[in-house]
């Protein structure tokens, strides 16, 4: 029964996060309404039993990125952001411009279809299990998986990573002018 | 005697010598050398002169023959024979034709350097005569068809050259001409027959067809349907028919007179319408067992009779000797057809004496008074004496008067006309050859007499000529070859009995000899005859022949002999021909001597006038079959040459070359330039307008972009 | 009832929504969220899939590593804005055209 109605809620919060973060025009609120939508999906994890996964997802994602996210907003004029020039068919874009939404439709669409084709070979030939009240913790699982057998996509993600800081620092920095 | 190299070939070698010396330093010899021809046809004479005295007073013997082969080429490979062999056959009857023609030759050549001495064509004519000499030797001594007509050949070149002699005119061109190419057209015909027992036997010698005929070989074999025998026959004496001057193909002998009177006297008198009528005698086994007999006794029959109609109304000498020619060629194979073998050939001796002795004493008339038509002579009895009686005595030979050679000849030939025509059991058709025969005979009496009295007796015509006329004078060049050959004019050198008909033998069975020994080919002798190699060594073994002896043969070579009703036809037949000969005589007499019966001609305008156009055979031949029928072809052919094929053939390709030319031209232009160069350009312009449009440098177009081509993949991706 | 293809079609969406912001916004942060949302799509799927189908937790790890991807991606991406905003002193997607042509 709690599964249930957190799934429902975790799945409205993220569904109406996401067109949030489509339909507003001001980006702060695009933010925030990401930020929405990524709780959300932690909310989906716990749902499937993902704890670790869950827990991960908030911490990383909505205290890092969004925060960053939120930042780069700052630094780069987000509230005074007006655009200039012209889109495909030469329109002055606005948030509410036509053609760009049925483009977006328009790819939507196409990938949508094209999901439908993978979900339908795939998803009835599945067994349908359902969600049950208990699950197993998953960490203990999962640090000797790390450490075992994916310990090699471990120590590259931290290389990754390395690298992203160090890139991340140099292409920002301030230039002396 | 022995028969070699050296025995042989002078005969034919001596005269080659000659024209190969005179063809090259004629012109630098005295007298531009005609002493050498005459010298080397005197060394052949020689030569000939033994081969006959060791077979006539020898051998004697009928059967006796001498053949010598040597091989030409020999093209033997495997299966595939093919041997050609030369060599000499000599007879009786070649002994006796080679005596006859290297003496009656040395004769004209004598008689020619008097008559050509001032002639601006004295070098060529002896350059030419002694080669046709040599041509006409080589000929009698041949032993194949081949060789035969190799000197057949080389003699009609002669004729040509000698006939158009005087190049200069354009009718000696024309006539030259029309000599040659009518004989061509038997000549062409003579080949024919030639491949045709070829063929059959795969030689022609002589006695290889003998020989084929007695083995039956001939027998069932036919080519388009006819018996090849008759077939082969019937080519080669169309061979013969061209050059002896038979019905239709005569009419080049008229014409030829337009060379000089001596070599007319060989070349139509003597040796080259004789060499026809030689080729029938040896030939004649192939025509018996062709069944064409029949058919050369009614060619000469009709040639025979058309011929002296021809000559009844000519006013020209020499037309009318030439006429004559084609009448006397005519009895000769008048004689081959109805079997009477022997006398033909002895009418072929005797014809060539006296026609030879004939035309050289009209060239001496001409020479003597430079004009030729017999209207404007008369008289000239006293002014050329000796011209007069060798004339006459030739004269008194060819129209068949008794005691003269000619007599014995033709008499003998009428008789078993005669006999062929009424008693031998032919068809009546038949009886039309000795009717025509005793009608020509007598045609030919009177027309001989007509140009003696026109020429020598009456009044003079033309004082103007009469006048200038040179006299004569016995003169061992001009005279004595006349006096010789009228010698020979006589009868009782050929028979025994002074009439021919044996009706008073004088001097015994020897006298008979050229009955005797000539005698139609009996072709079961020559069965096994094994070769001999010709070479300067005599091989022959010593057979010893039986002599011959005068055993009542009749001479009669043609169907159902016998005897009695043959010696019945004989005795006949000289009645009539003396009948004839003097009422011939006598009628001519009457008409140019008393006056007293006026000239036919005179009652008969247009017949005489068909008469004198020859019958309109020269008008049907070149008008109607060269004019009409051979150049109307060769318009059409040459029409179709040019128009039809010229155009389509060889110009069309040139239009199919433009048209080529233009689609390539067109291809290239449009499809490889325009397509294809500037096409690629342009597909280069339109993609690079599409390309611009796809690089647009808008990172969200690259998305789309990205999206769609994924959910392709996953589209085409069969799951 | 829940099952595999609820959780899908929730995927499903988020990915659909997350394609349209990147094509439909202008401003370049605003791209950088949609492909948050794209990757959370993915992450999403992985984990519903390890649920239901392997049950193993191979899909964790692999959300795991989305996750530190994400966050990677995004710190150097922002960096890139701010040197973009520091250069073109603007941050509309359309000035981004360098590569034209």
């Amino acid at each position: 029964m709690f599964i249930h109605i957190l799934f429902i809620l975790s799945a409205t919060l993220t569904l109406a996060g996401a067109f949030g973060v489509l339909a507003t025009k001001n980006i702060m609120h695009s933010c925030i309404f990401l930020l929405a939508s990524l709780i959300g999906i932690a909310g989906l994890y716990a749902t499937m039993g993902a704890d670790f996964v869950a827990v991960t997802q908030i911490m990383v994602y909505v205290g890092g990125i969004v925060i960053l996210m939120l930042f780069a907003v700052m630094l780069t004029g987000g509230k005074d952001f007006v655009s200039k020039a012209q889109n495909l068919l030469g329109l002055a874009p606005s948030m509410g411009n036509k053609f760009t939404y049925s483009m977006g439709l328009f790819v939507g669409l196409v990938f949508v279809l094209t999901n439908a084709k993978l979900l339908w070979s795939v998803a009835f030939s599945m067994s349908s299990n359902e969600v049950t009240e208990a699950y197993p913790s998953t960490v203990n699982e999962l640090g000797h998986l790390l450490i075992k057998d994916h310990v090699l996509a471990f120590e590259l993600s931290s290389v990754l990573l390395l690298g992203a800081l160090v890139g991340a620092a140099i292409i920002a920095r301030p230039r002396k002018q | 005697m022995e028969y070699t190299i050296g025995s042989i070939a002078p005969i034919f070698l001596a005269p080659v010598l000659a024209f190969v010396i005179n063809a090259f330093i004629g012109n630098k010899l005295p007298r531009k050398g005609d002493w050498l021809a005459t010298l080397s046809i005197f060394v052949s004479f020689i030569y000939s002169a033994k081969i006959f005295g060791d077979f006539v007073f020898g051998k004697f013997a009928t059967d006796y023959f001498v053949h010598k082969t040597f091989t030409w080429f020999d093209l033997n490979y495997g299966d595939f024979v093919f041997k050609v062999d030369m060599g000499v056959y000599i007879d009786n009857m070649a002994a006796i034709m080679l005596l006859m023609v290297s003496g009656v030759a040395t004769l004209i050549h004598l008689f020619s350097t008097w008559y050509m001495d001032h002639d601006e064509r004295h070098g060529r004519f002896f350059t030419f005569l002694p080669l046709f000499t040599s041509a006409m030797l080589g000929l009698v001594l041949s032993d194949n068809l081949l060789s035969l007509f190799i000197f057949w050949e080389i003699m009609g070149f002669c004729s040509y050259s000698l006939i158009g002699i005087y190049y200069e005119k354009e009718k000696a061109g024309d006539a030259s001409l029309k000599a040659f190419m009518t004989t061509r057209v038997g000549d062409v015909f003579l080949l024919l027959g030639m491949v045709a027992i070829w063929m059959v036997i795969g030689s022609v010698g002589y006695v290889d067809i003998y020989a084929a005929i007695a083995e039956g070989k001939f027998v069932g074999q036919t080519v388009l349907g006819i018996s090849l025998a008759s077939f082969a026959g019937f080519c080669i004496f169309m061979g013969g028919m061209g050059k002896s001057a038979q019905f239709p193909l005569h009419v080049w002998l008229p014409d030829a007179m337009m060379g000089p009177t001596p070599g007319s006297a060989l070349i139509h008198a003597a040796t080259m319408v004789a060499a026809g009528v030689y080729l029938a005698l040896r030939m004649y086994p192939l025509m018996v067992i062709g069944d064409l007999t029949s058919f050369i006794a009614i060619i000469g029959a009709i040639t025979a009779f058309g011929a002296a109609t021809i000559a009844l109304v000519q006013s020209d000498i020499k037309a009318v000797l030439a006429f004559s020619t084609i009448s006397q060629l005519g009895y000769m194979m008048i004689g081959v057809g109805v079997g009477s073998y022997n006398a033909a050939f002895m009418h072929l001796i005797t014809h060539a004496v006296f026609k030879a002795c004939l035309f050289l004493s009209a060239g001496s008339v001409i020479h003597s008074i430079h004009e030729q038509e017999m209207p404007k002579m008369g008289g000239l009895r006293k002014k050329l004496p000796y011209t007069f009686f060798a004339m006459m005595c030739c004269t008194l030979a060819i129209a068949g008067i008794p005691f003269f050679s000619g007599f014995v000849s033709k008499d003998r030939i009428l008789g078993d006309a005669l006999y062929f025509g009424f008693m031998a059991g032919q068809s009546p058709l038949m009886a039309i050859v000795p009717i025509l025969g005793f009608a020509g005979a007598g045609l030919t009496a009177f027309y001989m007499f007509r140009m003696m009295f026109l020429t020598f007796f009456d009044k003079p015509r033309d004082h103007h000529i009469y006048d200038h006329a040179h006299d004569e004078h016995l003169d061992a060049r001009s005279n004595v070859p006349l006096l010789i050959l009228t010698v020979f004019t006589l009868g009782f050198w050929y028979c025994g009995t002074l009439t021919g008909q044996s009706f008073g033998k004088v001097f015994g069975e020897k006298t008979e000899w050229f009955k005797i020994l000539v005698e139609a080919p009996k072709v079961e002798n020559f069965v096994n005859h094994s070769r001999e190699e010709f070479s300067t060594v005599d091989t022959r073994a010593g057979v010893e022949l039986e002599k011959a002896h005068y055993h009542h043969q009749t001479g009669y070579a043609g169907p159902n002999p016998d005897e009695h009703k043959i010696h019945t036809a004989h005795t006949i037949g000289a009645i009539l021909s003396i009948i004839i000969a003097f009422s011939g005589v006598f009628i001519a007499f009457l008409m140019y001597i008393k006056k007293s019966v006026k000239p036919l001609s005179g009652k008969f305008p247009e017949f005489t006038k068909v008469l004198q156009a020859k019958y309109h055979f020269d008008e049907l031949y070149v008008g109607i079959i060269i004019q009409k029928g051979l150049l109307g072809l060769n318009r059409f052919l040459a029409w179709f040459d040019m128009g039809v094929y010229d155009r389509f053939a060889v110009d069309g390709w040139a239009a199919v070359n433009r048209t080529l030319f233009r689609a390539s031209k067109w291809f290239d232009n449009v499809i490889v330039d325009a397509i294809g160069v500037d096409g690629a350009g342009v597909a280069v312009n339109l993609f690079n307008l599409v390309l611009r449009i796809v690089q647009s440098g808008r990172i969200q177009f690259y998305f789309v972009m990205l999206v769609v081509v994924l959910a392709s993949y996953i589209w085409t991706i069969n799951i | 009832m829940i099952n595999l293809i609820s959780y899908l079609l929730i995927s499903l969406v988020l990915f659909f929504v997350g394609v349209t912001v990147m094509v439909a916004r202008k401003n370049i942060v605003a791209i950088l969220l949609g492909i948050e949302l794209v990757l959370n799509a993915a992450a999403l799927n992985f984990v519903a899939y390890s649920k239901f189908v392997t049950n193993n937790l191979d899909g964790h790890i692999f959300s795991l590593f989305i996750i530190v991807v994400a966050a990677a991606e995004a710190a150097v991406g922002l960096a890139i804005v701010i040197r973009f905003f520091q250069i073109k002193e603007t941050v509309h997607i359309d000035e981004a055209t360098s590569l034209r042509n």
